[in-house]
């Protein structure tokens, strides 16, 4: 005899079943994951973020509230002859993807300086890390609360 | 887009000798992250953007930039530049779907 109980038994398997169903299905579109930032510099930078250490010397220029995410001016500038600058990385720690770009100095730049437009998912720190030639790694991170989101 | 790759580019319109100036560029290009979805349709707008911009100038390396989707749409750069000597700057840029395109200003130090 089937109880009242069994009844929702069955209905809360059939639930579940239903459920689980398109997430099974999803990765065979194969969608992407999301990469966290410890992940992102491993890959760009082969170290941690305890590897970084902060440096006084970048300055970056970004909005403390970005009305649109999808949208976000950034420059960074650092106090470093350029000749002894490898290349420059900007992260955004809470996108998708947060490497954003990777800039390579030469010593016809005349200083280290690098300006552009980046999307932010959502409030987060934007890092910009700079590679030196003797392979040390400085960083710098600032606070960019974002009120609309722009990697949607 | 028709406009797609198109680029503008400014830099001073006079240079002394040794002086480090500003290079600013602006490239039409949607940049999809490759994650949005199309509203209409529901179906995921396929990843476009640009992967790779070099700045030339007289054939030398002045700087490399490898984008990726993070960067906004119609993507804006600027680097700084130190020019020795009158030339042209060539910008190179490609996208992920095989884009290449070129763009080239003149520099004029005086």
């Amino acid at each position: 005899m089937i109880t009242r109980r069994d009844l929702f038994k069955v209905a809360g398997v059939g639930a579940v079943a239903l459920a689980v169903a398109p997430g099974a299905v999803k990765p065979s579109f194969g969608a992407p994951k999301k990469i966290s930032i410890e992940d992102s510099l491993k890959e760009h930078l082969g170290v941690g973020l305890s590897a970084l250490k902060e440096s006084n010397l970048i300055h970056i220029k970004a909005p403390t509230i970005a009305e649109s995410g999808a949208n976000v001016p950034v420059q960074v500038k650092a106090n470093i002859p350029v000749d002894q600058v490898q290349a420059l990385y900007i992260f955004a720690d809470a996108n998708f993807n947060p490497w954003v770009t990777t800039v390579e100095f030469s010593p016809m730049n005349g200083e280290v300086f690098f300006a552009t437009r980046i999307k932010l998912a959502k409030t987060s720190p934007v890092r910009a890390v700079i590679k030196m030639k003797d392979g040390s790694l400085l960083a710098a991170a600032k606070e960019v609360k974002v009120t609309v989101g722009g990697c949607g | 887009m028709s406009r797609l790759g198109r680029a503008i580019v400014r830099v001073p319109r006079r240079i002394s000798k040794g002086q480090v100036f500003k290079v600013q560029m602006v490239i039409t290009h949607p940049m999809e992250t490759g994650l949005r979805k199309d509203k209409k349709t529901g179906k995921v707008i396929p990843a476009h953007y640009i992967t790779k911009v070099e700045f030339l100038f007289n054939g030398q390396k002045v700087t490399t930039l490898h984008t990726g989707p993070g960067v906004s749409k119609n993507p804006y750069f600027a680097i700084m530049m130190k020019a020795t000597e009158s030339g042209t700057l060539t910008i190179k840029y490609e996208d992920n779907k095989g884009g290449k395109w070129e763009k080239s200003v003149k520099i004029n130090v005086s």
